[in-house]
């Protein structure tokens, strides 16, 4: 097992590595040039400009660039930040580090027992109402965009009601609307897969036997059926982490949330390539990370893919 | 889930506090780039700094300059220069007195190589010495001579009557020797009537109020300078009640105008935006016609861009100096819309119904493209002109139309300081690489030279209305309508409004 995880993790580093050059080229490549953002209407003044293309090393060739560039990331600090006058990368992203994943765990921690909950719900009343409508809702959910159904629910729990603020960050109450909006989609796509495995075991002989013991519908269902789709939920579960950690981004702008998603719009627009870089650079991080773990739990319950068999 | 909070409020920096009653809550676009008076370049910055700093003098909320750290000044017998008699009794915010040393201090942080001086830095290179302090062959400024506490004397290189309201904000010298070289982070350098709380990137920068302000205490506990980038969240949390004060960026400003809830909270004012239709004469040959230039002007229907293209949020322009501005004036014609006379020129100049014309392209940035469809458009319909669109990158272009690249093109310079110099003296005269059309005029150029030297407001203005004929009558480009700056204050807020320079100043707010 340990051996599997540790080839697992040297596997990472091509991986860093191709990130590390195709940001810096994709950076490179954008057009606009961050001293003239930098000067704004001021680029004109050419002393000055030659100062800050020699402070940030922007006069050097490319592949000097990427040499310091490597060297920056090797001390650990990303280098100065172009938009943030002489601060660098790593205390620009500090304090954004965090806000990203947490919101990510705390819709899922949200998604997980809701989507679950009404996946059941829908397969143990198959055909009938309930599912229908439980369909309907999942339906809903899924294909309206996020921030479709966040400016509604600013609308009228922020801005009519006024229950909840409509945007920041630093408090509980503020982290409610942008945690529910993130889980939504996540909720719906875990309440159909449930439905779908639900369905296939409540066709299984077991689930026949625990009826004709006479045990009660519920019964059957949450103690027998539904544990047996608990494995394959929890194996997506890791998948459905990674694309809530995408969606941040839209909740972060929408609800002016300082994580990494938004700082990575925002330095993108200015021209910041260090923390642009820095921060791709930590979502491959987080992407990679979650592929382990996944890989991890798959080889948990399945020997075949630990021991390199083919599965 | 309780988990889970408890993990978000020790992990990303979550605090529980309560709204405080009295703090000032407005919205700024973006994080400041920095927040220090010297590396200082930036109008968020800018926005924030005004309130923890001072120059010289102030700009009231009608657009005068009265004295602020400096009482009064008179010019040198010697040579350019002037002497300033410096305000006494004025703290920093770290309770040292502010005199002739930190004036001296600041000039040289500001010019010192590796002391990383912003744009303002540039006003200092008339003081003797600058360059030599800036090479490195000097460590001291030797055009400023402390006189005494009070009294500094700074000679120039060449006269400038303007040198007082140039906006350099004065620091603190023994702040670097109390909290080192990361001060900006910790603490305010400033004079001003609030000094720095915290800085929550991406979120907030917070100010306290300055109790021992020389001004006045603030009626206020603080302000809070909100970051939205995001037109719609701004104004959904003014609607909820989470900011005080509202400043509207471009994209919501249709829907305030349209809203009658709004109108008893609407402030709307012209911004200090100079703006204008640039022809550039080199790069396209029938603009060196003025009888062509007259007829882009006249083929312009100035009044429907502002109803319709603006939806009101607009005001004409006549001339080069904005409404509000000192040396503004308001005696110029209203420009007509007349395409017969127009067509008339265009014939006269040899290009019936447009014919003859050679392709041009009309160009400015994302955020200018509903303007430039709008003048091909009725260019096109006006003059037969064969005009293409074409947008480009922000900085990419400014940097083209500095070096003097872009054909034509409607754009805007934004006045940095309270003199309508600003805009004359930079958009127009002829060895400034700011005038981007490249229009160039001798007699223009000599009254600017001119209205520099002299220090009579009202004689410099009169010099400055002659100039700015001069540019007119020869229809060396074409004012175009200012966009407005839209606010929205709620109604228990007071003494707090927006005049064209930005957001007034915040000394004397009152929340009821």
């Amino acid at each position: 097992m340990l051996r599997f995880i540790v080839g697992r993790v040297v596997g990472l580093a091509p991986v860093l590595c191709a990130a590390i050059v195709a940001t810096f080229i994709a950076t490179r490549l954008l057009p606009g040039d961050p001293v003239a953002v930098m000067l704004s209407d001021h680029s004109a003044d050419v002393q000055m400009a030659a100062r800050l293309r020699a402070e940030y090393g922007l006069d050097k060739p490319l592949p000097e660039q990427f040499v310091r560039y490597i060297g920056d990331i090797l001390t650990g600090d990303f280098g100065l930040s172009f938009r943030y006058v002489h601060m660098p990368v790593w205390q620009v992203l500090k304090d954004s580090l965090l806000i990203s994943p947490l919101l990510a765990l705390a819709a899922l921690a949200l998604a997980l027992p809701v989507g679950a909950l009404a996946g059941v719900q829908a397969a143990a009343h198959r055909n009938r109402f309930q599912d229908t409508a439980i369909i309907v809702v999942l339906v809903a959910g899924l294909s309206l965009p996020n921030f479709a159904i966040a400016t509604f629910l600013v609308y009228l729990i922020s801005v009519k009601l006024n229950l909840l603020p409509v945007a920041g960050w630093g408090t509980f109450r503020q982290a409610i609307l942008p945690v529910v909006i993130l889980a939504i989609p996540s909720a719906a796509y875990i309440a159909r897969l449930t439905r779908t495995f639900m369905l296939e075991v409540m066709q299984q002989d077991f689930v026949r036997t625990a009826r004709a013991k006479g045990l009660t519908n519920r019964l059957v269902i949450y103690r027998h059926a539904f544990r047996n789709t608990l494995v394959p939920l929890i194996t997506s579960a890791g998948i459905i982490f990674g694309g809530l950690l995408s969606n941040t981004v839209v909740v972060e702008t929408i609800f002016n949330i300082p994580g990494l998603g938004r700082l990575a719009i925002d330095s993108i627009f200015a021209r910041d390539y260090p923390v642009a870089m820095a921060v791709v650079m930590l979502f491959v991080v987080f992407f990679a990370l979650i592929n382990l773990i996944v890989d991890t739990l798959y080889a948990l319950v399945d020997p075949r893919v630990r021991d390199g068999a083919p599965a | 889930m309780l988990a889970l909070a408890a993990a978000l409020s020790g992990g990303a920096g979550f605090v529980l506090s309560p709204a405080m009653a009295k703090t000032f809550r407005v919205n700024v676009v973006a994080d400041p780039a920095q927040m220090d008076p010297i590396t200082y370049s930036e109008i968020v910055a800018g926005r924030i700094l005004r309130n923890m700093y001072e120059g010289f003098t102030v700009i009231t909320d009608d657009g005068r300059n009265v004295p602020a750290l400096a009482e009064k000044w008179e010019p040198l017998t010697t040579g350019p220069g002037f002497r300033f008699h410096l305000r006494k009794g004025v703290k920093f915010h770290s309770g040292r007195p502010f005199t002739a040393r930190d004036v001296k201090y600041t000039y040289e942080a500001l010019l010192k190589p590796g002391g990383k001086g912003g744009l303002n830095a540039t006003y200092l290179n008339i003081i003797v010495g600058a360059k030599e302090l800036k090479d490195g062959q000097a460590t001291e400024l030797a055009g400023v001579k402390i006189v005494d506490d009070y009294t500094i004397e700074l000679s120039f290189t060449k006269p400038d009557v303007l040198f007082p309201i140039y906006p350099i904000y004065y620091m603190d010298s023994g702040i670097v020797a109390e909290l080192g070289a990361d001060w900006m982070t910790k603490a305010s350098a400033g004079t001003g009537p609030y000094k720095f709380k915290q800085w929550r990137r991406g979120v907030s920068v917070d100010l306290d109020a300055n109790t021992s302000y020389w001004g006045g205490a603030p009626k206020i506990d603080g302000v809070s300078f909100m970051i939205v980038p995001n037109a719609d969240t701004a104004l959904s949390q003014y609607d909820a009640g989470e900011l005080d004060f509202v400043d509207v960026y471009a994209a919501a400003v249709r829907r305030v105008l349209r809203d009658e809830r709004y109108a008893k909270e609407l402030i709307r004012v012209p911004r200090a935006q100079s703006t204008y239709l640039g022809m550039n004469q080199n790069l396209y040959a029938p603009f060196k016609d003025k009888r062509v230039r007259e007829a882009i002007s006249l083929s312009i229907d100035r009044n429907a861009m502002i109803r319709g293209l603006y939806g009101g949020a607009a005001f004409p322009l006549n001339g080069v100096v904005t409404p509000g501005m000192p040396g503004f004036n308001p005696n110029l014609p209203e420009l007509k819309f007349d395409p017969e006379r127009a067509k008339k020129l265009m014939a006269e100049a040899g290009y019936p119904g447009g014919k003859g014309l050679p392709p041009v392209d009309i160009s400015s940035t994302e955020a200018f493209k509903d303007e430039i469809t709008y003048y091909a458009n009725q260019f096109n319909r006006v003059l037969g002109m064969p005009v293409n669109v074409k947008t480009v990158e922000r900085a990419t272009f400014i940097r083209a139309m500095n070096a003097g690249e872009v054909a034509f093109f409607p754009w805007g310079w934004t006045a940095d300081y309270t003199d309508a110099a600003y805009y004359l003296s930079q958009m127009w005269y002829g060895p400034s690489p700011y005038n981007r059309p490249r229009w160039k005029n001798a007699e223009y150029d000599k009254l600017i030279d001119e209205a520099l030297t002299v220090a009579d407001d009202d004689k410099r203005y009169a010099l400055y209305h002659k100039a700015e004929k001069v540019l007119l009558d020869d229809w060396g480009m074409a004012p175009v309508p200012m966009t407005a700056s839209v606010a929205l204050r709620k109604p228990n807020v007071k003494n707090v409004t927006l005049t064209p320079f930005g957001f007034s100043l915040f000394s004397k707010i009152e929340i009821d």
